[in-house]
Parts: C-alpha cells; sequence; structure tokens
C-alpha cells in the first residue's frame, strides 16, 4: 500500500505506467477521446467564451426568431439575438452551477459515506436512515416547492441547493465502498500498523476511491445541468443570464417553438448543448470506468 | 447407453488458451488409459492443467481454451474430440457423469433441486419421469439423505456436503457410467469429506462403474483411487499403481509432493515443501522439461529435451534422469 | 411468509414516517411563503364582508389550519386534516376538496408512467442481453454507449426533441393535451382512438428515458450469469440449449427489479417536465400549476400524493421481488 511506496522514484515510475496505461484505452476506443476534448471545449466555452461576446448581446428586430440560416447557424431568439451567443454566454452561469453542485455532492456525500462505513454503529444507523429518507423524496416536486419561499437563481445558489439535495447516492456508494475496504482488511492492518485515523483516510481509504469520487463527480455534473436547466425551463425562477434552461422556456412557450417550425433553431441550441456535454461525460466516464476497473478491460 | 464400464484412452491430448501472447499449453500431449472398472485419481497442484484434462473428456473445453491436437477415444461413444451439437450434449450427462469443484454453487439457485433434476430428463428424453425421481430419491437415500426433501429444496437451504451429494446424483440419476469428478472434497470439513469418499468407493463398486478422480489432495486420492497419475505444468510426470507409486515414487516431483506431507508419527521438520512455485500458463518453459527449476536431480539434457514417458509394466515416468537409472540398471 | 410479513411492516412503518416527513415540510413551506398567503386570504375574506371567525374558519377549511395560535396548534390542525384525507380546498379549482382534484389528476400521470416503465422493461431487457451477447464487438459497444447516453440525458430534453420532431417538423402526431377535445369522453371508438394516440409521445418519452437503465442493468446481469458456475455445470450436465437459455434470462432479470422502484420513482418525480410538454393535467402539472397560481394548499398535497406514490411503488416493487426471489423468501439476506 502506500505505506510502502515512499521512494519518490517508484511512485514516479507508477505514475508514467498509470498514464501509458491511460493513453492505451483511450486510443483503443478513440470515442473516449472525442469526450476529453468535448469536455475540454465546454470548460473553454464556460471560462472564455463569453468574453467573445459584447455583454449585452446584439439584437436584430428584423431577425425575431428566425430558423438556421448562414448568418445564424442556429437561428435567433424572440429578441433577435443569435442562439449560439446565447448558447455560449449561457454556459458559464450553467457550468458554474453544475460544478458548485458536483463538489458539494460529492464532499458531503463522500464525507458522509465515510464517515458511517468508518464509525459504523449507531452513527452508521441513524445517518443511513436519514439519507434512505432523503432519497426517497423525489427531488424535482422538493425543488418545485422550495421555490415558493426562496428565489434561489444565482449560480452559486443554484449549485448549493442542487447540491445539497443530491448528496445522498454519493453517500450511500462511498459508504459502501468503504465497508468493503473494511472487510479486505485495509483499515485494520493501518491499525495494527498504529497509523492516526487522518492518516488512515486520507492516504489509505481516499487513493483508492478517487477514481470512483471523480467518477461520480462527472455524473454529478450532468445531474446538476439537468436540475438547474429543468428548474428554469419549468419558469419557477426569475430571468438569470441566458441559462439554457431560460432559453428552452422562452422557445417553447413564448415562441412557440413545438408548433412553428421556424422557432426549432432556438429550441435545438440549447438542447444540443446539453446532449453533447452530457456525451462527452458519458464517454469519460466510461473510460474511466475501463482504466480503473481493469477487469473490465476485454483485451 | 453402455450398461458395463467404459475404458477411456486418452492419446496425446493437447490444449491450448488464447492469450495476448499467443496460444499456450495449458494441456501438452498427454496420452492416458482408463481401465475400465478402474478408478484413476490425477493429482496435481493448481494450474497443472488438471480440471483442463477433466473438462476434455466431455469436449467441454471453455473458449479462449480449445483442444488442439489428440484424442479421447470412450468406449460406446467414440472419440469425444469429435462429438458436436447434440451428439455431445447428449452424450453429456447420460454416458458421461460430472460432478463439480464441491458443488457450492452448480445448482440454479431459483430452482428446486426436483425441478431440475425433471429438467436433467427432459433433455435427455427420459420418458418415465417419475421413473427417474424414483431413482434419485433412492440414490440421494443411499447416501444417507433424506430424498423428498432435497428434491424439494432450493439450494441455499442445502448445506455443502448436502450440495456435493446432490451433484453426485445428478451425475448418476441417467445411468451413467463414466464418472469424473473434480476436487469432489474441497471447501468440505474432514468429516464430510470422509463421508463422500467412502460414497464414491461404494457406489463405484456397486454400480460397475469407470471413475476418475481429479484432486490437490493426495490424502484423497490415496483413499479412494487404484491408479494415480501426477500432473505438472500441463504433462503427465508419473503414472502407476496407487500403492506402489505412493510407496516408491519414481519421478522427482512425485517424490517431493510425498516428501512435503508430514508424517503422523517421527519428526514433524523431516518434512519437506518442495522449493519454487509452480508455472502458471504463461511462465511455463516451451521446451525441455517443464520441472527443470525445481528438480534436484536436474541435468543438461532437461533444459532442452522434452522427457518421453517410459514405461515400465503398470508404472510410466517421464524423466530423464530415471530413465538414465533405469537404462545404467538394465546394463549392469 | 413471516419474513415477507415483516419486510411489509418495515415499509410501512418507513412510509408512514415518510409521509410525516413530507407533509411537515410542506406545512413549513406554506407557511414560510413570503406574504403569508394564509393571513392574507383571511384578510381578504373580512375585506369582502366575511366576520372574522367565519373568515378564520373559511381558511382553516381552505388551507387545513387558520393563521392565529401558536405554530404547534397549526401544525396539529394540519396533521389532524391530513389523517382525514382532509387536504383542504383548492382555491383555482372553484373550492373543490384537494383530495377530489387530485383524484383526478392522478391517471393522468399513473397510466403513461406504467406505460412508459413496461414498455422500456421490455425492450430494454431483450436489447440488453444483446449487449451482453455481443459485448467484445462494435454492436455491444454502441449499444451500451447509447444505453449510457439516454440514461444520461433528462427526460425534458427527449420530450422536446421528440416533440420537435414528431409533432411540429413532422406532425405525425399531437403533443397538445391528452385528447381531442371534440370526442366524447366514453368508451367509443373515437375517444379511445384518440387518447392512444395522444398519449404516444408521452409514454414514448418516459419509456427512453428508462430504457437506458434498463439495458445497462441487464447487460451487467446477464454477463453476471453467465460467469456462474451453474451455467457450465447445467451444460456439462447436457442440458437442452431452451433450458439453459431460460436459466439465464430468469436469473439475469430478477435482480433488476430492485431498480423497478427507482426507475418508477425517477419518472413519476419527473413527471412534471412531460406534464408540462405535452399539456398532459397529471399531478406534476397540477403542481406546477398551483405554484403559479398561488393555490398552495393544493401545492402541498400534490407534493404529499407525488411522495406517496413513489413509496407505494417502492413498496409493491420489494414485495414483488420478496415473492419472486426463492432467496428472499426463506429470510437470506440477498445483497441488491
Amino acid at each position: 500500500m502506500s505505506v510502502l511506496l515512499e521512494s519518490s522514484s517508484t511512485s514516479a515510475t507508477m505514475r508514467r505506467n498509470f498514464w501509458a496505461g491511460v493513453w492505451r484505452v483511450m486510443k483503443r476506443k478513440p470515442s473516449r477521446m472525442v469526450g476529453v476534448v468535448l469536455i475540454l471545449g465546454f470548460v473553454f466555452m464556460g471560462v472564455f467564451g463569453p468574453m467573445f461576446y459584447p455583454a449585452q448581446l446584439d439584437r436584430d428586430p428584423n431577425a425575431i426568431t428566425r430558423p438556421p440560416s448562414w448568418e445564424h447557424w442556429l437561428g435567433t431568439d424572440d429578441q433577435g439575438r443569435d442562439v449560439i451567443a446565447l448558447v455560449v454566454t449561457g454556459s458559464r452561469y450553467v457550468l458554474l452551477a453544475a460544478l458548485v453542485t458536483a463538489v458539494i455532492t460529492v464532499v458531503v456525500g463522500a464525507g458522509i459515506g465515510l464517515f458511517s462505513g468508518f464509525k459504523r454503529g449507531r452513527w452508521d444507523n441513524v445517518l443511513m436512515r436519514l439519507t434512505d429518507m432523503k432519497l426517497t423524496i423525489p427531488g424535482l416536486p422538493l425543488l418545485l416547492v422550495l421555490s415558493t419561499v426562496w428565489k434561489f437563481s444565482s449560480a452559486v445558489q443554484m449549485g448549493l441547493v442542487l447540491g445539497l439535495l443530491s448528496w445522498g447516492g454519493v453517500a450511500r456508494a462511498v459508504r459502501s465502498q468503504t465497508l468493503s475496504l473494511r472487510e479486505r482488511g485495509f483499515i485494520e492492518a493501518a491499525r495494527g500498523l498504529g497509523l492516526s485515523t487522518t492518516h488512515i483516510v486520507s492516504k489509505e481509504l481516499l487513493p483508492s476511491m478517487a477514481p470512483y469520487i471523480a467518477m461520480n463527480m462527472l455524473i454529478a455534473v450532468t445531474g446538476g445541468v439537468y436540475a438547474q436547466v429543468g428548474l428554469f425551463f419549468l419558469g419557477v425562477l426569475p430571468y438569470e443570464s441566458n441559462n439554457w434552461g431560460q432559453m428552452l422556456n422562452t422557445a417553447v412557450f413564448r415562441s412557440g417553438a413545438l408548433t412553428v417550425p421556424s422557432a426549432l433553431g432556438f429550441l435545438i441550441g440549447p438542447l444540443l448543448a446539453i446532449l453533447l456535454l452530457t456525451l462527452a461525460i458519458v464517454l469519460v466516464v466510461d473510460a474511466m470506468d475501463e482504466i480503473f476497473n481493469p477487469r473490465l478491460r476485454e483485451e | 447407453m453402455t450398461q458395463t464400464a467404459p475404458g477411456v484412452r486418452i492419446d496425446g491430448l493437447t490444449v491450448v488458451y488464447k492469450t495476448p501472447a499467443g496460444e499456450l499449453p495449458a494441456v501438452r500431449n498427454i496420452s492416458l488409459t482408463l481401465e475400465p472398472g478402474s478408478i484413476t485419481g490425477i493429482v496435481g497442484e493448481s494450474g497443472s492443467g488438471k480440471s483442463t484434462l477433466a473438462l476434455s473428456l466431455l469436449n467441454a473445453v471453455q473458449p479462449p481454451g480449445r483442444i488442439a491436437a489428440g484424442s479421447v477415444e470412450i468406449d460406446g461413444l467414440g472419440d469425444v474430440v469429435g462429438l458436436q451439437g447434440e451428439q455431445l450434449r447428449k452424450a453429456r450427462g447420460k454416458h458421461i457423469g460430472y460432478v463439480f469443484q464441491a458443488a457450492q454453487n452448480s445448482l440454479n439457485p431459483l430452482k428446486t433441486v426436483g425441478k431440475q433434476l425433471l429438467d436433467l430428463g427432459r433433455s435427455h428424453g427420459v420418458e418415465d419421469l417419475r421413473g427417474l425421481v424414483r431413482e434419485a430419491k433412492e440414490l440421494l437415500g443411499r447416501m444417507g439423505l433424506d430424498g423428498a426433501r432435497v428434491l424439494d429444496s432450493h439450494q441455499h437451504e442445502l448445506s455443502g456436503g448436502m450440495r456435493q451429494r446432490v451433484g453426485i446424483m445428478l451425475a448418476l440419476v441417467l445411468n451413467a457410467h463414466l464418472v469424473v469428478l473434480d476436487e469432489p472434497t474441497t471447501a468440505l470439513d474432514m468429516i464430510t469429506q470422509a463421508n463422500i469418499l467412502k460414497i464414491v468407493r461404494e457406489v463405484h463398486a456397486e454400480r460397475g462403474l469407470t471413475t476418475l478422480v481429479i484432486t490437490h489432495d493426495i490424502g484423497v486420492v490415496a483413499e479412494v483411487a487404484d491408479r494415480l497419475a501426477v500432473m505438472y505444468g500441463g504433462r503427465l510426470v508419473e503414472q502407476g499403481p496407487t500403492r506402489e507409486v505412493l510407496g516408491s515414487p519414481r519421478h522427482p516431483y512425485t517424490r517431493g509432493l510425498i516428501k512435503a506431507i508430514p508424517r503422523l508419527v517421527g519428526d514433524i521438520d523431516e518434512a519437506r515443501a518442495l522449493p519454487g512455485r509452480p508455472p502458471t500458463l504463461a511462465t511455463v518453459p516451451k521446451e525441455g522439461c517443464v520441472f527443470r527449476e525445481r528438480c534436484p536431480l536436474r541435468m543438461d539434457v532437461c533444459d532442452t529435451v522434452d522427457p518421453d514417458a517410459v514405461a515400465d509394466g503398470s508404472r510410466v515416468v517421464a524423466c530423464h534422469a530415471v530413465a538414465v537409472n533405469a537404462n545404467v540398471k538394465e546394463h549392469a | 411468509m413471516v419474513v415477507i410479513a415483516r419486510r411489509l411492516a418495515g415499509h410501512l412503518a418507513r412510509g408512514i414516517v415518510m409521509i410525516l416527513v413530507v407533509a411537515t415540510i410542506s406545512f413549513f413551506i406554506v407557511r414560510s411563503i413570503p406574504g403569508d398567503p394564509v393571513a392574507a386570504n383571511v384578510q381578504k375574506l373580512i375585506q369582502s364582508g366575511m366576520d372574522p371567525q367565519a373568515a378564520e374558519q373559511a381558511t382553516r377549511v381552505l388551507y387545513g389550519f387558520q393563521p392565529k395560535g401558536s405554530l404547534w396548534e397549526q401544525y396539529t390542525q394540519y396533521m389532524a386534516g391530513l389523517l382525514h384525507f382532509d387536504l383542504g380546498q383548492s382555491v383555482t379549482h372553484a373550492g373543490a376538496p384537494v383530495t377530489q382534484v387530485l383524484g383526478e389528476a392522478a391517471k393522468w400521470t399513473v397510466i403513461p408512467v406504467l406505460a412508459g416503465t413496461l414498455l422500456s422493461f421490455l425492450v430494454g431487457i431483450v436489447m440488453g442481453v444483446y449487449a451482453a451477447i455481443k459485448r467484445t464487438g462494435k454492436l455491444g459497444d454502441i449499444l451500451a454507449i447509447s444505453g449510457s447516453l439516454l440514461h444520461g440525458v433528462p427526460q425534458y430534453v427527449l420530450g422536446l426533441l421528440l416533440s420537435a420532431i414528431f409533432a411540429t417538423l413532422i406532425p405525425i402526431l399531437p403533443a397538445d393535451g391528452p385528447v381531442d377535445i371534440l370526442f366524447e369522453p366514453g368508451w367509443n371508438a373515437g375517444y379511445i382512438g384518440s387518447l392512444v394516440e395522444h398519449a404516444v409521445l408521452p409514454v414514448l418519452t418516459y419509456a427512453l428515458a428508462a430504457y437506458g437503465g434498463w439495458i445497462l442493468a441487464m447487460k451487467s446481469s446477464v454477463v453476471t450469469v453467465l460467469g456462474d458456475d451453474f451455467i457450465l455445470a447445467a451444460e456439462l450436465r447436457g442440458m437442452k440449449r431452451s433450458i439453459i437459455f431460460r436459466y439465464i434470462a430468469r436469473n439475469a432479470i430478477l435482480p433488476l427489479f430492485t431498480i423497478l422502484a427507482l426507475s418508477l420513482g425517477v419518472l413519476l418525480g419527473g413527471a412534471v417536465f412531460i406534464e408540462r410538454i405535452f399539456n398532459y393535467p397529471g399531478l406534476g402539472l397540477l403542481l406546477l400549476d398551483s405554484i403559479t397560481m398561488r393555490d398552495y394548499a393544493l401545492m402541498g398535497g400534490a407534493f404529499l400524493l407525488i411522495t406517496v406514490s413513489i413509496i407505494v411503488a417502492n413498496i409493491l416493487a420489494d414485495l414483488f421481488y420478496s415473492v419472486i426471489d426463492p432467496r428472499v423468501r426463506s429470510g437470506e439476506e440477498v445483497s441488491g
């Protein structure tokens, strides 16, 4: 285990071999690379994208809700703004909120899961009962009901609320991982060696679970995007930047995208963004799964 | 179809497994005869290829493995290697009974034993299913179990020993006369082991079977088998009547195995484990004797030439040192 | 049987606790809504001429509790009402009891969700077997990735896409409500036909949303079963192919029932989207509308009922599983 890998040269070699393995997996199914590229693309778009556009997008009153054309590849919205511009500028909010969601989900979930699996006994029981209860309450209806008392529109607030609502699954999963590691004697052995609790957790447990946690984080990102876009789509929260959900809402309910083909571009824009992001994450998670679960590697 | 115990002649059998490093042999050029009515025991460590050999008798080597060369002739069936499809399926179960390694999970967990028995009967075109059930209950009773209760149970309701006995019953219920038992006592406690072995001996005698027992436990072979064959690294290194092989082992591996067993009397330190480890599929040497790395009698010729199986009466040994010795003795 | 009864009792107990928790949550939320609609309602009634006592009484009937009194009193009033299945009255439905409104809406949610689940289950299982058998080839890969993708894409994206393609772009299916209002409700061909026609897109959306989960789970289950000893054992005993196939199928499907409840829960929870997009007057749309229309008694009721359906679905699915898995029937602990 890690205790034995003190020498830096051995760990460096291990790291090198690891990345070599990653490269091999990627090469085998090039679609995975597409996933990575897409994700990087989205991150770029979220961070730098809005800088390419003016704070107030150009409105062309003569081109309201136009279908895709050479000028506007995905058409325009109900105020004559270019759909692609909207998607790009909206991406910052979407990705930021999703990121906050994922971080909170994973931190809280893993924390509780680790604690529960580690301590067992009464704490475990209580925490798991609570988690089960939380998991039973339907998330979306709860969010809707919550929106009546608190308009959590800002990206951070949104991320916070979503994160606090979705750590349940991660908690259970991390807990079962902890329990299985415990059964395999990792914890006993470490205790036997007289290592402190923090050491055990950070040096022994976490590294084995790190890939798993990373995958869960990516999945939580998709969940976060799904939830916030959905909430804006339903129109229960006040307008906040060009969130993709907001776009969907306007497209469907004000521009009648579902009845008039001309507004389809406006509708497709955000939908495509969501689809691509989901695809990207699915591919990357799949690749991570193969990398970290060598048993599944079918050479 | 055979009402009597069939003889089995394995000739030059080679089984290979496909790996990233090419096709590697798990069983190489094995020739073995099972006389009708005998109980033969095959002893080997894990990785020696013994289970693969057992599966070959039913032509059931699983991919990525395949039988690359040789034949397995069974009286009444012909060369099993050549059988396919329906012919092969029918032979399995009806002519050859196979009992699994400690049968822990060899039953469908969702169905009762009785229902699976009926499935077995239907698969083999048994018309008198009631007769089959009666036969099964008798067999189970013979082995000390309450037949009716067992047939009504699911796998998880039975203990390890009971499951093993059910496995034996299923192998015999269609009246097969060639029975293969793969590690029949592993994972069972000592008392149950002794019981199972007793049952195997008795049933073998009563029904006039030809039996093959595969195990890593020399003790099991000593109790049950007439003839003993020792496998190492996919080769048969020694064969002969059990008492003789155990009493005066000739191959250095057999010698090492027996030396490693602590005796009930005497100094426990006399028992010496064999140095080194058995080869795996990937580390088996491609030429020369497979045992040379751990052999105290190693000679130069062992590195390049695969020792032939030399017969001496009913004893067969594949070892250069032994052959040289025998030559010396002959020409002395 | 005792085992099953005990499990049922456990579920019921937990279910009741959940219901209480959810009811409490909605109670507190209604009380905390900015503008205090409950008090506002009393004021409004008083202004329209009612005397204070009657106004309070009317409000209490409406919301389940009245603004005067301590928190505890209000809470117990509300809960007492619940026990009598009284969820208050719906402002937007001309004062009809919330339970009545919910009752009428329930079928528009439950039936499409069940239909969608069934469809996705059947197709997902068959495709899952394929995906498992062909897992080393391109086809298996494509099936797996497409399954993952469908699984990850949110329901409303699927709904919008389906609607955009089949209702707007190539208008062959309707997407505007459960049925054509031209038809007289009843057991006549026209009405039924229209019902079915309008149900196609929503049900398809539910099905596509759940399909991903089923194919992935089935593939994994079949792969596991294929590696199980008893399959090889059956082959070595000379069992017929058809029998072995049945062994594989039943053993692989069994663990899937544990996610049946989860799948139903997800669909029921997400019904809001589908119902909004396709204009189906189900519980989800009711919840949404009640929020925008400030019909808070209805909101609380809808929230509660959606949760209750999920709990019931959970219980039924687990009971079903206990019955069909003989290992559970005899009390053994089967993990997942």
